[in-house]
């Protein structure tokens, strides 16, 4: 098996892995974590894609970096509208007292 | 192409100027919004004139660079989302109820506005990625404007939304391992049917109904629509859900390869018609206004994907005309119905339907305005959703064997029926009609009305729109 | 086969770090193990040979995402957290399993897919103004996709805006720390001004300038040496939006007075592109620092 075509399959891993935890895991906190994941699987993915034997392929690296910096700006977004609800909520269970 | 670009510049110039000197001027945005029409205007004209026209930015061609395309159906879209913006915006500044006033939905509708014409012009599956994420983020944003109570259903969008895009990016990076570009025209040459291909679609697609909030990956939508500020659930409606739709359409009439279109086709239909059966029921079944127009825009949104599935079976190009006078009819009606749903909620006092007994009498031209738009949806003739309906239903009627699809519009069209004939019933019940905690606002019931009587106005031009759509999708 | 070796360790690791990020019983735990999940998905990156995604992950990926993180658990300590419960676990597994042949069967041909895109890098590289490719990619042969990303970067920070936050009293950090931050904040706007130059020619950009910068700027804040500034000066909004503005301007003059919409002209195409990543990072660093340390005053009107 090359080099390439495992971490394919890691990426890919990770991914699946990802949408698992997407799938079945509550806690806000940990479903963005699950998203930036199956994110980092995609990543791979594409890297290893990009791998070749003289340079990696400038073209994917850049996309992976345009990916990137859209993941960190999204889940910067997601973190503080999921503290923003949670205070939400406690107001609302305090009130409810 | 420049008056196009120019098309997207001025709503993200005036949202610049807007961040920058940190005004909320609503003259500013609506006229971007017009110039932005202006010009989409005279792109339709030039696309008319000449054709299908492209540019390659940077001056890079194809595959290196990023070519845009402007297609008719862009340039109709472009015209079509600065016509909704001008109409919201004018809704946003007037009405007293708009919830949006003073607020950032000013800077933030123009990016919206801005976003969804990158889309429509980008012919290139990784830019449609950002386009997707920037269209994604600011919805989600722009729903927050409703304040804490939207948030639970802003963070679901959101997640759901990053999740999607991220479906649809492995796909992406699946299609470059397989053919190395990323432009629509180059990868539309080489599309293989190999396992590959057909994996990258699937999860594009899977990517793209969920940020469509296609059935039955709809769930996030009636929570998420319902709870943003009226003007904001107007734009999400008309427009934004038409986004990934659009290059869902793009990616199977163009990219895939014919057999594994004709094999995803009745898939996709089937989809459809379970949209407009479990949209149609949720909505028939709604405590609240806004919630029930939600649920109506996932049954809505059914015909599209039924006509676009179909169209991908029988390889049938008058179909095509059908999606888009779908997209068309619905996004007025949509725009039509929400204007009026909001303000009733907001003058009457309450969100729920049951609020809406003589509203007839108390706000008569908003009500007639929901019906009127209602009818569209229903596909009374002579309206824009008749017009639709009858392009879908014409091949399904000429051959008996197609009889189960037709059936699926025919009882789409009486659930849509009969939910819209509730909320009117509701309406006329004048015997205690709920008293309006103000006086109704006259110029934002009117300007409801507007886009209503723009959608049954397509009936006029009803002949040249599908010959040119039915021309033009070729 | 000692290659071979480190890389199933390596790969394996990734997928057992994501795997406890997921599943850890405690939050604070997975936070940690996603942090180092971060930084063993930046060493093999370099391992593969890719520097600049290394240098962005490790500053990014790992770096902000989970300073942030940590920062959304300090200020929610959460309550009692239900685990999920072993059959709800069982029925997720479902789709993932139903979807993995399926990803495999159609990644396995990819090993030798056609790449005609390298080739192409290579030849116009020259014409472009730089001597790094990725560079050239980013800023000139696919602008267009890096003018859209920076519009996502200032999206996040309008939303955060947008959010009614409680006000945020941040822990008053380690005499150490603050000390050693003293010395780091310069480092850190040196090396991200060094980054930020190379990467004309060699990995490095705007990205990891300005990720650099804004924790250079944060380290500043803690230690008092910045003031808060509020979103109603122009002295935040301007650097806050320099980016994405200098980016849209220069294509709408390029389109008026050049040869197209965003076409560099040919002798100026270095100091153009050298301009835009230049207002890029101030931008992405003001936008990252006030995503992580942004607090009510500094944020609302």
């Amino acid at each position: 098996m090359s080099q390439t075509l495992f971490y394919l399959l890691v990426g890919a891993g990770l991914w699946l892995l990802g949408l698992h935890g997407l799938l079945c895991l509550r806690q806000p906190l940990r479903r963005i974590m699950a998203v930036n994941i199956m994110g980092s699987g995609v990543f791979m993915v594409m890297l290893a894609l990009a791998v070749r034997p003289d340079s990696p392929d400038p073209v994917l690296q850049a996309l992976i970096v345009t990916g990137l910096v859209v993941a960190a700006s999204a889940t910067a977004l997601a973190l503080r509208l999921a503290s923003a609800d949670r205070d939400r909520a406690q107001k609302t269970a305090e009130e409810g007292e | 192409m420049n008056t196009a670009l120019l098309s997207l510049s001025a709503p993200l110039l005036a949202a610049l100027w807007l961040l920058l000197t940190h005004r909320r001027q609503a003259p500013v945005v609506i006229v971007a919004s017009l110039i932005s029409l202006v010009a989409a205007v005279f792109s339709l004209y030039q696309v008319i004139d000449a054709g299908e026209q492209s540019l390659a930015l940077g001056g890079w061609e194809s595959p290196l660079g990023i070519r845009l395309r402007l297609m008719p159906v862009s340039a109709m879209l472009l015209t079509f989302t600065a016509l909704i913006h001008s109409l919201v915006g004018l809704y946003a500044w007037r009405s007293r109820h708009s919830q949006t006033r003073h607020t950032d939905y000013w800077p933030l509708s123009c990016l919206l506005h801005a976003a969804l014409a990158a889309l429509w012009l980008s012919h290139d599956i990784f830019n449609w990625y950002v386009t997707l994420e920037l269209l994604g983020l600011v919805a989600v944003v722009m729903v927050c404007l409703a304040g804490p109570k939207a948030y639970g259903a802003a963070l679901r969008y959101l997640l759901l939304s990053l999740a999607a895009s991220l479906c649809y990016l492995l796909g992406v990076a699946l299609l470059y391992g397989v053919y190395g570009v990323l432009d629509v025209s180059l990868l539309a040459e080489a599309a293989r049917a190999d396992p590959s291909t057909r994996t990258a679609l699937m999860l594009m697609t899977v990517g793209l109904m969920l940020k469509a909030a296609l059935w039955p990956l709809h769930l996030w939508l009636p929570a998420a629509h319902s709870s943003a500020p009226t003007a904001v659930s107007a734009l999400l409606s008309a427009l934004v859900v038409k986004g990934p739709l659009f290059i869902l359409w793009l990616l199977w009439s163009r990219v895939a390869p014919e057999e594994l279109g004709q094999a995803a086709g009745p898939w996709l239909a089937l989809a459809g018609v379970g949209a407009l059966l479990v949209g149609g029921w949720s909505a028939l079944r709604a405590p609240l206004i806004k919630l029930m127009v939600a649920y109506s825009t996932v049954a809505q949104l059914g015909y599209a994907l039924l006509a676009l599935g179909l169209m991908l079976h029988w390889r049938e190009l008058s179909l095509d005309a059908a999606l888009w006078l779908f997209v068309l009819a619905h996004g007025l009606a949509k725009v039509s119905m929400f204007l009026a749903a909001g303000e009733m909620q907001s003058t009457l006092g309450s969100r729920r339907l049951d609020s809406l007994k003589g509203a007839t009498q108390t706000m008569p031209v908003a009500m007639f305005a929901f019906a009127v738009a209602g009818g569209s949806l229903i596909g009374l003739p002579p309206s824009g959703g008749f017009l639709a309906k009858w392009l879908l239903l014409l091949p399904l009627l000429q051959n008996p064997a197609h009889w189960p699809w037709a059936l699926g519009v025919m009882l789409g069209t009486l659930i849509s029926a009969a939910y819209v004939f509730r909320v009117v019933a509701i309406s006329f019940d004048r015997a205690r009609p709920t008293s309006p905690d103000f006086n109704p606002d006259r110029f934002a019931q009117w300007l409801s009305l507007l886009p209503a009587l723009l959608v049954w106005g397509m009936a006029l031009i009803s002949e040249q729109l599908i010959l040119w759509l039915t021309g033009a999708t070729l | 086969m000692t290659e071979w070796l480190v890389d199933s360790g390596l790969g394996l690791a990734l997928l057992l770090l994501a795997a406890a990020t997921l599943y850890a019983p405690r939050l604070y735990t997975s936070v940690v193990f996603f942090m180092g999940f971060g930084l063993l998905m930046a060493i093999v990156w370099a391992r593969l040979g890719a520097a600049d995604l290394a240098l962005a992950e490790a500053a990014i990926g790992a770096g902000l995402t989970g300073v942030l993180l940590m920062g959304a658990l300090r200020e929610h300590p959460p309550r009692t957290e239900r685990a999920p419960r072993p059959r709800s676990l069982l029925w997720a597994a479902l789709l993932p399993l139903a979807v993995l042949p399926l990803l495999v069967e159609a990644i396995l041909p990819l090993s030798g897919g056609a790449q005609p895109l390298p080739a192409q890098v290579d030849a116009q590289l020259a014409y472009s103004g730089v001597s790094h490719p990725v560079t050239a990619v980013l800023l000139n042969f696919r602008s267009w996709d890096t003018l859209l990303e920076l519009l996502v970067v200032l999206f996040a920070l309008l939303g955060t805006r947008q959010l009614a936050l409680s006000s945020r009293h941040p822990h008053p950090p380690w005499p150490l720390l603050l000390a050693w931050c003293r010395w780091l904040a310069p480092l850190a706007f040196l090396l991200g001004a060094y980054l930020l130059w190379r990467g004309a020619k060699a990995p490095g950009g705007a990205f990891q300038a300005g990720a650099l910068w804004a924790s250079a700027i944060v380290m500043l804040r803690l230690n008092g040496l910045l003031p808060t500034v509020s979103w109603r000066d122009w002295r935040l909004r301007l650097p806050a939006l320099l980016g994405v503005t200098v980016f849209v301007l220069l294509a709408v003059a390029t389109w008026l007075w050049g040869a197209g919409w965003l076409v560099w002209p040919p002798g100026a195409a270095k100091a153009l592109i050298l301009l835009v990543e230049l207002a890029a990072s101030v931008g992405i660093a003001i936008t990252l620092a006030l995503l992580v340390m942004g607090e009510d005053r500094e944020l609302r009107p």
